[in-house]
């Protein structure tokens, strides 16, 4: 702070810029962080935060329960026998997250998509070095690294706490291993479900509908199968269909468990999750490929 | 560039030198097309297009982030500071964080919404969102800056003011603009160059001095008083009979008048009208404008 009376307000005027400019790449990572901040209510009116916060305590709660149960009650040899009897697979607490991702899905997802096209960012987008097609990617990044926080989160910490509760896996190779497959599944579970969400929010430019067309999708074909396979009697393997086991199915089987499913082989739950995932991202393309010119 | 059946811009062969060029149409004339093909967002039924040295088909990201663009849309993230908005697009076109950060609040600025930074963008007026679109397309540095009909919505106030910022922007900070516009005269206020398109076609194309400006002969617009019939009519004559060209619709008050000096017109016309017992409602040294053009083309 100068006190001889030297200082000055400069007008800095219009200043050319000579630095490097990041290009595609940064252009992506900055669409992507924007989406990510406003999916999850980040400077935006309280009313926007309240799905993210909702879908946050619904995906970490089993993993606090269980391991609460792990630090309170562990420790004696007899009590950790039995607890390890009650507390889930690694693969069974991500399945747990089903219910936060179906939240996610439906209550917060299509916003990454509904807002650009509701507010006219789309074509503004698109004038910048973004095309449809990496503006989809910005868009699938964010929601997927989401989902992935929202599946790895819980998983990793809940490794985390067995692991100092006496009853994680066993030596270092098995943790990394444990460790490898969680992340490994997250993130091909969170993708699928991303490509899913957002394959059914391009649908519509309405935030409602886009949440109803998401819960249609999934929630209707869960319904359809259920009903083909339990009360109409039929095949198994049209549990193929349902968008909301299979890619759980898919985690069972990248931890080496058999599964709800057992009598449908591993490459076809493959197969099948990334049938899903194919035909949205070629619902996605088809309603974005001439959109915002 | 065709689509299906509709032909939306037909054998489109031109050169925009840099400055302030006014690309000038009624609706569906093409310039929505003609913009989107200069961004790389529409690819060209056939023929080639270079804008800035590059292909805006093959270079697009590179082009692009080197152009500032302001939609004709006026519709935006309302619950978003304006100054969030121009920085998040000055990062998407590939400033650095910080870079982006206060370049964002010198644009706004320098549109003079330095105060008014913070508000957020739905709380705006319509002038004032104008000139965030204006912030966001020059935030970045770019070497050409894109505007769909920049004055649309304000009034006459606003409008004079858009078009001097607009002419800053050009005159200063030596950004190429170009402005799509339906609305001639401001085009002629501020542009260089004129492109007019009409129907997919090229009406014009060129430096705007050479377009519009004084041309021979001299406009006159005259009144026939209800007690003399036929004075109008007696005017014209008379000019024809001094060896003068006479242009003008049938049963109009209103002529061209061509075949001499301006002064020597003039003279005539004063004689004539004198002779005739008519009344010169105006009369003035003949000059083409924008929309003579488009009259131009449609004969």
């Amino acid at each position: 702070m100068t006190t001889d009376g030297s200082a000055q307000i400069l007008d800095r005027g219009y200043r050319r810029f000579d630095g490097r400019r990041s290009g595609v790449g940064g252009a992506i990572r900055s669409t992507a962080w924007h989406t990510t901040r406003s999916v999850l209510g980040l400077g935006r009116k309280a009313r926007h935060k309240i799905a993210p916060v909702l879908v946050i305590v619904v995906a970490m709660l089993p993993a606090v329960v269980f391991i609460g149960l792990a630090v309170l009650l562990g420790g004696d040899e007899f009590v950790n026998d039995v607890l390890e009897g009650i507390v889930p697979l690694y693969s069974e607490l991500a399945r747990q997250s089903i219910a936060a991702m179906i939240l996610f899905t439906g209550l917060v997802a299509p916003e990454a998509l509904v807002r650009d096209r509701r507010d006219g960012m789309l074509s503004l987008y698109l004038s910048t070095p973004l095309t449809r097609r990496t503006y989809l990617g910005a868009k699938v990044l964010s929601v997927s690294g989401l989902m992935a926080l929202i599946v790895l989160v819980p998983t990793v910490v809940y490794l985390l706490g067995m692991t100092f509760a006496s009853l994680g896996p066993d030596g270092v190779g098995d943790w990394v291993v444990v460790l490898i497959r969680i992340l490994v599944s997250g993130v091909l579970a969170s993708i699928i479900y991303a490509l899913i969400s957002l394959g059914a929010a391009s649908l519509t430019d309405r935030r409602a509908f886009a949440s109803l067309a998401v819960v249609l999708t999934m929630l209707g074909a869960l319904i359809v199968v259920q009903i083909l396979v339990e009360a109409a009697d039929q095949s198994i393997q049209w549990r193929m269909l349902d968008p909301v086991n299979m890619p759980m199915e898919m985690i069972s089987r990248i931890f080496g468990d058999a599964g709800q499913y057992p009598e449908i082989p591993t490459e076809r739950v493959y197969a099948a999750n990334a049938g899903w995932a194919g035909s949205s991202a070629a619902v996605l393309w088809a309603r974005y490929r001439s959109a915002g010119a | 560039m065709v689509f299906g059946t509709h032909r939306a811009l037909d054998s489109l062969t031109l050169e925009v030198p840099p400055g302030i060029t006014g690309l000038v149409g009624a609706n569906g004339a093409g310039k929505t097309t003609f913009m989107s093909i200069v961004l790389g967002l529409r690819t060209p039924t056939n023929g080639s297009v270079s804008v800035l040295g590059l292909d805006p088909l093959r270079q697009g990201a590179e082009l692009r982030a080197n152009v500032g663009y302001g939609p004709e849309r006026n519709v935006f993230p309302d619950d978003m500071p304006a100054s969030d908005f121009v920085k998040h697009l000055a990062e998407v076109r590939g400033m650095p964080r910080s870079e982006a950060r206060s370049r964002a609040s010198d644009a706004l600025w320098l549109v003079g919404l330095g105060e008014e930074r913070f508000r957020a963008l739905g709380t705006m007026s319509t002038g004032q969102r104008q000139r965030v679109k204006l912030a966001q397309a020059i935030a970045a540095d770019p070497s050409l800056v894109l505007l769909d009909e920049p004055t649309d919505g304000l009034d006459p106030v606003q409008r004079d003011e858009m078009l001097a910022l607009i002419r800053q922007i050009s005159s200063e900070y030596q950004i190429d603009v170009m402005l799509s516009s339906h609305l001639l005269e401001e085009v002629e206020r501020i542009c260089d160059n004129v492109v007019a398109l009409d129907a997919g076609q090229l009406v014009a194309q060129g430096p705007l001095r050479e377009l519009v400006g004084d041309v021979e002969g001299v406009t006159v617009e005259l009144t026939e008083i209800d007690d003399v019939p036929g004075s109008v009519e007696s005017v014209v004559a008379r000019l024809t009979a001094a060896g003068l060209r006479v242009t003008r619709e049938p049963d109009a008050n209103r002529m061209d008048v061509l075949g001499a000096s301006a002064d020597l017109i003039a003279d005539a016309v004063r004689d004539a009208v004198a002779d005739s017992s008519a009344r010169v409602r105006r009369i003035e040294q003949r000059r083409r404008r924008l929309e003579d053009l488009f009259e131009v083309g449609a004969s």
